[in-house]
């Protein structure tokens, strides 16, 4: 590893004599740079002070990453450093692409980032370069024990690969903890604690490289998810449900023998390994689940605030080095939290990556599935993601429901940003369900109702089905019949209230409307009747039950005429002014006859109804 | 400006809505069953029968919609 590093060594060089520097304009007057491998994420921040020593203007600066680390690379931006000193700031991230830069050295990738303003001889800027790598870090030996650490190899140059001359720069290289097997030594380099520091170097040519490897315990968890599908349903009813699939692996050291749970468990063997892993959960989420192709996983907790919900997950085994595992998360978001509505479009917005920490994903897929019938579909995200369309069937649905969705590769923490699908949707939309919930139920009914119509007779001339259809018509005259009676038992009723009012009143022309009113009413009662009954008694299948009808009918007559007696004495005694007392007397017989009868007609009716 | 597009009812009120609309749903359904039974040939009125399926499935869909969506079924 070492002899390659040297021939790079010397390609560098040899490539720099013979290079004449199109750019040699600009001179980086100090760089800073700032390694992090205090976990499996490599990050490097570099402060670089641009001076534009030349007499043309320059506009763009290139960074040279060399193509080892370029495949890696996950996360790179460029932002200017305005402030001094402690009120440091910086503005909006400057554009960035890769560029091919002819006559440049092979084995390098060159990135131009265009400077906020256009750099006058003489002119200096302060830029804040981030780059984040994954899968840098190789673990060596790539087998351990359970009992072993893990230990990383990291290879770098301890000068700044640029293609512009550097006047001075330092390196900082941060580990986890202070055991470090072994780091190049170079002139200027030492290691203090949990920092390796190389420079200061001064007057560094252009395409300097000066290989560095650093050999050091890092036990953090190695948390790769080969692949996580995150499946964002929104639903108008007033939910976001998350899916998120995943398919981790520790990408550490593999372990190497087998593996004991007894030495895991009483002797805390197995410090590369991790156990748990925490995932932050937008505030108020609700239907928190976490489960695998087995079923519920039940080693988990959950606790929330007003700012976050926190989801602590286990594995079913403790993940050791080349070890599997996937599992699913579920929850449920508030719709009001993340759904907005803005210039007649609606849109979510919501947070691209994965929400737990330090997690390298090599193959992201975020689904956003909209409610059917969305239309105008845009997505705006504010890195370069591969974009594509599905259709999803879910309940209800007929049409299927629009799916965005969005894929990137290597994605880091640093790509938890927000982002926005746009689509336009008719809230009646949303009643399209209920009617399809509705027009179910009613074809359920109609075909009840088409049941009962139905005749389904074979034959429809035999004696008995005959038989049936007389009876059935038998027991609807009876069944009307009974109707009348009741609607004529209703007006007996009236035209005792109005008496039971008379006195009290006084007014008998009311009374004498209301006997007028029933008299019409009764008339037309007894036509009704005579048709019915004529039916009823020339009908072979009413012979049983005639009788009890014929008496109904004649019962209910003398009650009748009873009452029309009752009524003309009353309001006649009440013209002639007679006493009350005098009034009862007369009508006391009649009123007994009535109450025998109406008890008659009951007990007759209830009998009918029974048949 | 952008303003925050929330459900039409309120999520909390979705298993009182789901009871009480399956339960006036479940009524007018009893209602169409003994009226079918009890009804013979002659006297069964199709408007009737209609309308009293029409009520039964209005409650009964909506009435079933918020249970589910009350399930945790958001549709």
């Amino acid at each position: 590893m070492a002899f390659r590093f040297a021939c790079m060594h010397f390609l560098f060089f040899s490539i720099a004599i013979f290079w004449s520097s199109a750019s040699a304009d600009l001179v980086l007057s100090k760089v800073d740079r700032r390694i992090d491998l205090t976990s499996h994420i490599v990050r490097v921040s570099s402060s670089i002070k641009v001076e534009n020593a030349g007499s043309a203007k320059v506009s763009e600066l290139l960074l040279a990453v060399p193509d080892f680390q370029a495949k890696h690379l996950a996360y790179l931006s460029a932002s200017n450093n305005e402030g001094k000193g402690k009120t440091k700031r910086s503005s909006s991230p400057l554009p960035i692409e890769i560029v091919q830069a002819d006559g440049m050295p092979p084995n390098l990738t060159f990135y131009s980032v265009s400077l906020p303003k256009e750099l006058e001889k003489g002119d200096n800027l302060l830029l804040d370069v981030f780059s984040v790598f994954t899968h840098l870090l190789q673990p060596f030996p790539e087998e351990i024990t359970q009992a072993d650490i893990q230990l990383l190899l990291f290879q770098d140059s301890a000068l700044y690969l640029s293609p512009y001359e550097v006047k001075f720069q330092s390196l900082t290289v941060t580990v986890p903890s202070p055991r470090v097997e072994s780091f190049t030594k170079l002139p200027n380099s030492k290691i203090v604690d949990k920092e390796i520091k190389y420079g200061p170097y001064e007057n560094v040519p252009s395409f300097s490289y000066n290989p560095i490897i650093i050999h050091f315990e890092n036990n953090q968890p190695f948390v790769v998810a080969q692949e996580l599908v995150r499946e964002i349903e929104i639903s108008h009813w007033g939910n976001i449900q998350i899916t998120e699939n995943y398919n981790l692996i520790h990408g550490g050291a593999h372990l190497k023998g087998g593996f004991s749970r007894f030495e895991y468990q009483t002797r805390g063997r197995g410090v590369s390994s991790f156990r748990y892993l925490n995932v932050r959960l937008p505030p108020r989420a609700h239907s928190v689940y976490y489960r695998d192709h087995i079923g519920n996983i039940s080693t988990s907790h959950l606790w929330g605030d007003s700012r976050k919900t926190e989801l602590e997950i286990e594995p079913r085994y403790p993940m050791f080095g080349g070890w599997h595992t996937s599992f699913t998360i579920g929850y449920g978001l508030p719709l009001q939290d993340f759904l907005f509505q803005s210039e007649g479009k609606r849109f979510i917005n919501f947070s691209f990556g994965c929400p737990m920490d330090e997690v390298v994903i090599d193959n992201l897929i975020v689904k956003v599935a909209l409610p059917e019938g969305s239309k105008d579909i845009s997505v705006s995200v504010p890195f370069p993601t591969k974009q594509w369309q599905e259709v999803k069937y879910s309940h209800l649905d007929v049409t299927g429901r629009p799916v965005v969705v969005l894929q990137k590769n290597n994605v880091i923490p640093e790509y938890n940003q927000y982002f926005q699908v746009y689509y336009k949707f008719n809230s009646l939309a949303l009643l399209q369900e209920p009617c399809m919930l509705i027009v179910g139920f009613f074809l359920l009914f109609v075909t009840c109702i088409v049941y009962m119509h139905t005749d389904l007779s074979i034959s429809r001339s035999t004696p008995s089905y005959l038989a049936k259809l007389q009876l059935e018509e038998v027991q609807a005259t009876v069944q009307q019949i009974q109707k009348i009676i009741y609607q004529c038992l209703s007006i007996h009723d009236k035209l005792d209230a109005s008496l039971q009012e008379m006195p009290r009143t006084g007014d008998v022309q009311t009374c004498k409307a209301v006997r007028k009113a029933a008299d019409a009413s009764f008339k037309e009662h007894v036509k009704e009747l005579t048709t019915l009954l004529g039916f009823l008694q020339s009908s072979p299948q009413a012979t049983s039950i005639w009788p009890k009808v014929a008496e109904l009918v004649s019962k209910e007559k003398e009650m009748q005429e009873k009452l029309m007696l009752k009524h003309t004495t009353i309001v006649d005694s009440y013209e002639k002014k007679s006493s009350g007392r005098d009034i009862e007397n007369r009508v006391a017989g009649i009123q007994q006859k009535l109450t025998s009868l109406r008890q008659d007609v009951d007990d007759l009716l209830d009998f009918l109804d029974n048949i | 400006m952008a303003t925050a597009i929330s459900s039409p009812v309120a999520v909390e009120w979705y298993p009182v809505q789901a009871f009480f609309l399956i339960a006036v749903g479940l009524a007018v359904t009893a209602y169409f069953f003994i009226y079918e039974a009890t009804s013979t040939r002659k006297s069964r009125k199709l408007s009737t029968e209609l309308s009293a399926a029409l009520v039964a499935s209005v409650f009964l869909g909506f009435g079933t919609l918020f249970l589910l969506l009350s399930s945790g079924v958001y549709v």
